[in-house]
């Protein structure tokens, strides 16, 4: 399932089932290991990769298990980035952007979580739309080197 | 996800393991929350312990827990979690519904305190 295309880069490519999540958080948990990540940032790859694909699943996919999501773990000497690409129809980034899931009014909410925790997890995150051929989001996270 | 229920005296003990991510995890925990509450217990505790990573659906599912309880007069705390979805409680701000323990049983004891 996991696939080396290149020196630099791995390919995982799933149908859209969450519970086949598990493998991608299991290889996230290797790269950023792999990268000697500290612990905690280590988690907050893997958590981030994690919401990244539970959206392409549910919102972009629907759920339906015959789209593959893609996985490409592009390891760098300084960074990490993720591209995390379904086929869905997108969606609108400046409205789910403006909504925060920890005000009061939110705090209860059963959705509504996924970008805003891997906006506060990751470095950079931002999406490329590509109108009926699918979203991807991009996330990176630098490697803080002797801090 | 795999749910299994005890009753520690007056508090059920609802453990789960595996991932907390949704589909038919959702209606188990609301299920057995249901249940739990349908035979009397007012005193919950979900053991997260075996819990490896939780997504934001996840986190709806123990939300849903903590309202639904609370909803029925009922105090629910949740125990065993791991530094990794202690991490999503915090930039979620979720520590402040979840009343939390580091184990079953000093939550046992925090209720009968």
């Amino acid at each position: 399932m996991a696939e080396a295309i290149g020196a630099d880069e791995i390919l995982v490519r799933i149908p859209s089932r969450l519970e086949i999540l598990d493998v991608v958080d299991k290889v996230a948990s290797a790269i950023a290991e792999h990268m000697e990540f500290p612990e905690e940032e280590a988690n907050s790859i893997a958590n981030s990769v994690i919401e990244a694909g539970t959206n392409a699943i549910q919102h972009g996919h629907f759920l339906d298990a015959d789209l593959p999501v893609d996985f490409l773990f592009q390891i760098g000497a300084d960074a990490l980035r993720v591209r995390v690409s379904d086929q869905g129809p997108g969606f609108d980034v400046e409205a789910v952007l403006r909504s925060d899931p920890t005000s009061p009014d939110s705090l209860l909410a059963s959705r509504g979580r996924g970008i805003f925790i891997m906006k506060s997890l990751m470095d950079e995150v931002s999406f490329e739309m590509l109108p009926r051929r699918g979203c991807t989001v991009v996330l990176t996270k630098r490697l803080k080197r002797g801090s | 996800m795999k749910t299994t229920k005890r009753m520690e005296k007056d508090v059920a003990v609802i453990s789960l393991s595996g991932k907390l991510m949704g589909g038919p995890d959702a209606e188990s925990v609301r299920q057995i929350v249901r249940e739990t509450l349908e035979e009397g217990a007012r005193k919950i505790v979900i053991d997260i312990s075996g819990v490896s990573w939780v997504n934001s659906t996840g986190l709806g599912i123990l939300i849903a827990g903590h309202v639904t309880a609370a909803n029925a007069g009922a105090r629910l705390k949740l125990t065993g979690v791991s530094a990794r979805i202690r991490q999503i409680f915090m930039v979620t701000k979720l520590h402040t519904v979840f009343d939390t323990c580091e184990s079953v049983e000093e939550a046992l004891e925090s209720f009968s305190s």
